[in-house]
């Protein structure tokens, strides 16, 4: 065997050792809640700052090869993704505009698209021509580009890969149908206020905004704590089960309990039931999507339903 | 109003006038000349606008094309996904210090935009309308942005690769930094209306600050130039707050209307300017006017108070002191008209004397001729009396004494004939000075009309009376009054033997009262009426002639005035006006 090719044999070898880095958004507040997976213990904790995790010598499935994780906390996405490029860290999440920034080669990891981003409704407005007819403006696969493109265009709570029957759902704009309803609306009607949870999709808000205004509809970009019409919200996939999926989802998007269900049909009556008001306008199904550092071996470090398994990673350093 | 006065307020109105049009002319003057100046820097602004526009639309040209031929553009006009360059705008323009970019592709949608990266995906049609940009230089243009509208000055370029091509429309906001880089001068200001909306709205009206104040002020003058679309001018505010503005159409690159330039000139310094001149002349013609008093009163001094003895010498000379003279110590005009006066008393003193000596000689010969007529005429019965008395002694003694007896009953008749004239004579002689007291003419007439109400039925002659009862007493004597009166009646009895109709009036004429006698008669001749009351005159066949010149005698004593109102045919009236 030639030496060259020793080496690289040698180089992908799994071996014990190392700190995983690993930067996120989120100011977690209990360690629990961090979600780094058996194999590890915490270690040192500063609530929503820096949390670090020592491997566990008596984990059931075996040591892990890494000797620790090092989470740091309330990390913005461009910070992130420069400590990215500048080797301080190993593992960061991704934005759309950082994925677009990503230079060629970079590693990523996603899972599949386990995050709802739908426009969900405040009780103050409650004549259902306005909800269907902002539905009706929104151009999915422009909001789409915002996001590179990342997104699963759907007009249901369930994505095609966990339902099956999520294609059912439509999700086409149609701004004359649009236009014919808010026409029928008094004035007073026709303004909304929409909220962005995140502000790292304040573009996506901008462009539903300019999709409203076409169908006649005036949406006003407010800040997410003003109390606002509509507001464009996230939320996660917890379960493989699609009953519980759609179950939880709800209660996140404040929609009623669906009915249980059995069936694929049950669930697809139920799913239809919480969407018939045009309360929630679903828009995309979203991965989780991380950048990996060269440093990092083996993985995927994710599941499908973007949960870390770290057990199984190791790291090398290069000179 | 006196002459004093009268040149007092002349002299006034004449200060005042002068210096209020010296004032109105400087005043005018200065206007014309702060207009013309402020003309000329309005000029150099709008001079100074356009080469800062045609400055800002070289250079966003100039960054226009320099992005069309980037490497940047190339790839975002070859590159087979438009979507991965939604965000490219923005960075390019950030680098290029452009407000505005949209990079859009062939087909006109929007690939990436600066100043709303929502509108990927939409269609800038107008862009694609135009076969060649490059020869369009920069231009103003109204953009759309997510806070509304806004005022851009725009230029678009091109890059062509093969079949794919990338419009690249950029440039800058035509908004208070714009202005604020003009440099103005002290008192003026320039405004910039953005017209973006289809009524007025004056948070478009800008200036170097930001939203200008008093921008509904301007509405008028910004509607007229966008519906005239040519430049005006108006004055705003009032007082030291007012500005004039000049304001320019600015137009697009397909002709609309997308702004006004206001160019806004302060009147502070002309204001306060024309105030100073009007406190200035204000004072001048105060000081003026006291000087025109002061010299206006020794001038009427020097002036009136010659014209003033003149005017107390002549009424004077009215009151009969014909022989009143007044000082003539200067050689003026005022000089030559005292010396003029007191030549004219002077003349009329001696025509006076002269008349009077005429008038005496007339009247003693017309006395004397009276009296030799009067006397005369029972003469000649005497005469011939004694005559026959003589003859009839010589030629018939024996009826010498029937004619003795019968001659001296002639002559004792003439006799008592001669001595009535002489007494009437000397009744004329010793008229004696009225006694005045309140007499009530009305009273007066009815009692004497009441003497004559038996002589008037006799020579059939109707009495008429028209008496004011309301009559108030005058100073007279009565019993004269009454002699006049009578004496009229008999003379208005004498003038209509064959009867007629006797009017006697009276009435009261302001503070006076008339006293008017009429009849019926002949009339008179006016010839006759001059002579009516001269003394001796008679148009009777009996009389001495003196009754009329009694009568006029006694008004005179009465300072009162008679005078006849005759027509040949048609009656004579006697009218006397007695004061109160």
């Amino acid at each position: 065997m030639p030496l060259a090719m020793v080496a690289a044999s040698a180089a992908t070898r799994p071996h014990y050792g190392g700190t995983l880095r690993i930067e996120i958004r989120q100011a977690v507040q209990a360690p629990e809640a961090v979600g780094v997976t058996a194999g590890f213990v915490i270690t040192n904790w500063d609530p929503g700052l820096r949390a670090v995790f020592s491997a566990d010598d008596n984990a059931p499935g075996g040591r892990p090869f890494l000797d620790s994780i090092d989470i740091e906390m309330a990390r913005p996405l461009r910070d992130q993704s420069v400590d990215l490029e500048l080797g301080k860290t190993d593992l960061v999440e991704l934005g759309p505009n950082e994925l677009r920034r990503q230079a060629a080669g970079r590693r990523v990891w996603s899972s599949s698209p386990v995050r709802l981003m739908a426009l969900v409704f405040g009780p103050r407005v409650d004549d259902t021509h306005v909800r269907e007819a902002l539905a009706l403006t929104l151009d999915r696969a422009a909001l789409n580009v915002l996001l590179q493109r990342q997104g699963e265009i759907s007009g249901a709570l369930l994505p095609q890969w966990l339902s099956g029957y999520a294609f059912l759902f439509g999700a086409e704009a149609n701004i004359a149908k649009a236009r014919a309803l808010v026409g029928e609306l008094p004035a007073a009607a026709r303004s909304l206020s929409l909220a962005v949870d995140d502000p790292s999709m304040r573009a996506l808000a901008d462009r539903i905004t300019l999709n409203a205004r076409d169908g006649g509809l005036t949406v006003t970009v407010v800040a997410a704590n003003s109390n606002p019409d509509v507001r464009l919200a996230e939320a996660r996939i917890g379960s493989s089960d699609p009953a519980r999926a759609l179950a939880g989802i709800a209660a996140a998007l404040g929609l009623g309990e669906p009915p249980k269900a059995d069936t694929a049909e049950a669930l697809y009556a139920a799913e239809r039931a919480l969407l018939e008001g045009f309360r929630v306008i679903p828009l995309f199904h979203l991965p989780d999507v991380y950048g990996v550092s060269p440093r990092v071996k083996g993985g995927p470090g994710i599941t499908p339903l973007g949960e870390w398994r770290f057990e199984n990673l190791w790291v090398e350093d290069r000179p | 109003m006196t002459f004093r006065t009268r040149l007092l307020l002349i002299f006034t109105v004449a200060v005042a006038a002068a210096v209020g049009l010296v004032e109105l002319v400087v005043s005018s003057r200065t206007r014309e000349a702060f207009e013309g100046v402020e003309a000329r820097r309005v000029d150099a602004i709008v001079a100074q606008f356009d080469r800062e526009f045609k400055r800002r639309g070289a250079e966003i040209v100039r960054i226009v094309e320099g992005i069309a031929a980037s490497a940047a553009a190339r790839d975002i006009a070859i590159g087979p996904d438009p979507s991965l360059y939604v965000d490219q705008a923005g960075a390019i323009a950030g680098t290029h210090a452009l407000d505005l970019l949209e990079l859009v592709a062939g087909d006109g949608t929007i690939v990436s935009s600066a100043e709303w990266p929502a509108r990927f995906g939409y269609k800038e049609d107008w862009l694609t309308a135009e076969p060649d940009w490059k020869s369009r230089g920069a231009f103003l243009k109204r953009e759309e942005v997510p806070e509304g509208v806004t005022l851009a000055l725009v230029a678009v370029g091109t890059a062509v690769y093969g079949d794919r091509k990338l419009y690249i429309a950029g440039g800058q906001k035509l908004d208070r930094e714009f202005i604020s880089s003009l440099v103005l001068p002290e008192g003026m200001r320039v405004l910039l209306y953005r017209n973006l909306n289809p009524q007025f709205a004056p948070s478009e009206l800008i200036d170097a600050a930001g939203p200008a104040e008093r921008a509904a002020l301007l509405r008028p003058l910004i509607e007229q130039v966008e519906s005239g679309r040519r430049q005006a001018i108006q004055t705003v505010g009032s007082g030291a707050t007012a500005e004039t503005f000049h304001a320019l159409p600015l137009t697009g690159y397909e002709n609309n209307m997308l702004g006004v330039l206001l160019i806004g000139s302060a009147r502070r310094d002309l204001v306060e300017l024309e105030a100073a001149m009007l406190r200035t002349a204000i004072f001048v013609a105060s000081t003026g006017i006291l000087m025109g008093i002061v010299m206006s009163w020794w001038a009427t001094a020097r002036i009136t108070r010659p014209v003033q003895r003149l005017a107390e010498s002549a009424g004077s000379v009215a009151a009969g002191n014909w022989g009143t003279t007044v000082e003539a110590a200067t050689t003026d005009e005022i000089g030559q008209l005292a010396r003029a006066f007191n030549r004219m008393t002077h003349e009329l003193v001696d025509q006076r004397e002269r008349l009077v000596q005429a008038e005496r000689v007339a009247a003693w010969r017309e006395l004397a001729r009276r009296l030799a007529h009067e006397l005369k005429n029972p003469l000649f019965p005497l005469q011939i009396t004694v005559e026959n008395m003589q003859r009839a002694r010589e030629s018939y003694p024996d009826q010498f004494d029937e004619v003795f007896r019968e001659g001296t009953a002639t002559l004792l008749a003439e006799l008592a004939n001669l001595k009535q004239i002489i007494a009437r004579f000397s009744d004329f002689a010793k008229m004696p000075a009225p006694e005045m007291q309140a007499v009530n003419l009305t009273g007066l007439a009815g009692e004497t009309l009441k003497l004559f109400e038996a002589q008037l039925a006799q020579a059939r002659i109707s009495l008429v009376t028209q008496l004011d009862p309301q009559l108030r007493p005058v100073a007279a004597d009565p019993e004269q009054m009454t002699g006049v009166l009578r004496n009229l009646i008999l003379n208005a009895i004498d003038a209509m033997p064959q009867g007629g109709t006797l009017t006697v009036r009276t009435a009261a004429l302001g503070n006076s009262a008339r006293l008017e006698v009429s009849d019926t008669g002949q009339g008179l001749t006016p010839e006759e009426c001059e002579r009516l009351f001269t003394p001796y005159y008679t148009t009777k066949t009996h009389g001495t002639g003196l009754g009329l010149a009694i009568v006029q005698s006694v008004v005179s004593d009465h300072k009162g005035r008679i005078s006849v109102l005759s027509e040949k045919g048609k009656g004579t009236t006697f009218r006397i006006d007695l004061g109160s």
